[in-house]
């Protein structure tokens, strides 16, 4: 079974290459942050997808189907509850693991396009953090989003299509929940799942950078071997003027190099 | 050590030169992916799916009132992960200066968080060595957690907005 498998798919060589890859061992905690990330939006995945079983995105029903949610529907509360929570520790856990990288200095070449992918998918979860907040069609999240199209609408020069693109009309409405479902549901989503795909392609292609400390016996080393090499051309320099002595008087440069030998 | 358990894979230990250019290429001490990183990403998840079943009981996810679209006087309260933003805007009062603080300063911020690979062009990664980056993130934090203790705190002193 596993031959077959191997011989028409190869699946087997690829999984043993993606499972004993190796990464950097010391800072391995730091490193969960990068997974908890993944986990939570597969959470918000599930959960979402389970959501939608009861939620009507209408006026009349959106609140409604939400408090039926949480009140009748088997595990309705836990579902819910598991979406709104991952959501919350998502925001946190994104933070911290930008925090890592930042200060790691883990963008830098070759690894900018894991930067600028990371940053797309920040701005992609902010905005599903925003237009999910409608969605339950309560005083809370309607009167916060109503602010935040608001705000929008405050763009210079493109203000007004902001707000009109997110209204759909002239005030918030029928229009704005289908359009602010739409956007959270199908939009969003679809535009996180690639880059999702791109950010772990590019990890696996850099490898994970560690922080500094993980490198400290490789940069001794190589300390150790640039001593040694200048040692070396010191001592060549040296003897280089040895030669040159009786030939040119040179006096001044000797004086330096001394100095800086010793 | 790890590429032995790739199996195969195993090449003879020969001593790497290292260099300036290749002393980043991989860390000192690595490990399989499976089962070192799988396992310790593994505590991660289950701790936060512990965390949100215990908390969906604990707190509920919250339900207000019935939207009324034609109230006038509801002080709506953003997430919490938009305080710092919220607050920010506070700095920015009035019709003129509004939509500086609330788009042109963030777009600003976003732009320059995108171009951050090719502002801070060092090669070291020590934090220790790019004291410039490191200040200008600490800054960036302190400002982020400022404004949202300065939200909080609002919310507390004026309940009712």
């Amino acid at each position: 079974m596993v031959d077959w498998m191997e011989d028409r798919t190869g699946i087997v060589t690829q999984l043993e290459h993606f499972l004993y890859e190796p990464v950097p061992k010391r800072g391995a905690w730091l490193y969960t942050l990068g997974s908890a990330t993944l986990f939570l939006i597969v959470l918000q995945f599930l959960t979402g997808i389970l959501l939608l079983f009861y939620y009507v995105p209408t006026t009349d029903h959106a609140w409604n189907s939400v408090y039926y949610i949480m009140n009748e529907a088997y595990f309705g509360q836990l579902i819910r509850g598991i979406h709104y929570w991952s959501a919350n520790f998502l925001l946190a856990v994104i933070g911290l693991h930008m925090a890592r990288t930042f200060f790691s200095g883990s963008y830098k070449a070759p690894r900018e396009w894991n930067w600028i992918t990371g940053v797309i998918l920040l701005l992609l979860v902010i905005g599903l953090a925003f237009t999910g907040y409608l969605l339950r069609w309560d005083q809370d999240g309607f009167w916060a989003s109503v602010v935040g199209i608001k705000i929008g609408s405050y763009s210079p020069f493109i203000g007004g299509y902001v707000a009109n693109f997110l209204l759909g009309g002239d005030v918030a409405g029928p229009a704005t929940l289908a359009r602010f479902f739409a956007i959270h549901v199908w939009l969003l989503p679809a535009a996180l799942a690639p880059f999702i795909g791109i950010h772990l392609y590019l990890l696996r292609r850099h490898g994970e950078f560690g922080n500094q400390f993980e490198y400290t016996d490789r940069l001794a080393k190589l300390h150790e071997q640039q001593r040694l090499e200048e040692y070396a051309r010191y001592e060549l320099d040296g003897e280089e003027d040895g030669a040159e002595e009786d030939g040119r008087n040179g006096e001044d440069r000797e004086n330096g190099r001394y100095s800086d030998r010793e | 050590m790890v590429q032995n358990v790739a199996g195969g894979k195993a090449k003879p230990v020969e001593e790497e030169v290292i260099t300036e250019d290749n002393v980043f290429d991989k860390p000192d001490e690595t490990m399989g992916f499976f089962p070192g990183q799988v396992l310790k990403d593994g505590w991660v998840a289950l701790f936060l799916l512990i965390a949100c079943v215990v908390m969906s009981y604990a707190i509920p996810a919250p339900l207000s009132e019935p939207a009324n679209t034609a109230a006038v006087d509801y002080v709506p309260r953003p997430e919490w992960f938009f305080f710092f933003y919220e607050q920010m805007l506070m700095f920015f009062p009035g019709y003129t200066l509004i939509a500086f603080g609330a788009v042109v300063v963030p777009t600003v911020f976003i732009v320059l968080m995108f171009a951050v690979p090719w502002l801070d062009r060092e090669p070291v990664y020590s934090p220790l060595k790019r004291p410039f980056a490191v200040i200008v993130g600490v800054l960036i934090l302190i400002v982020v957690v400022l404004n949202m203790l300065l939200a909080v705190s609002r919310i507390i002193n004026f309940p009712e907005g």
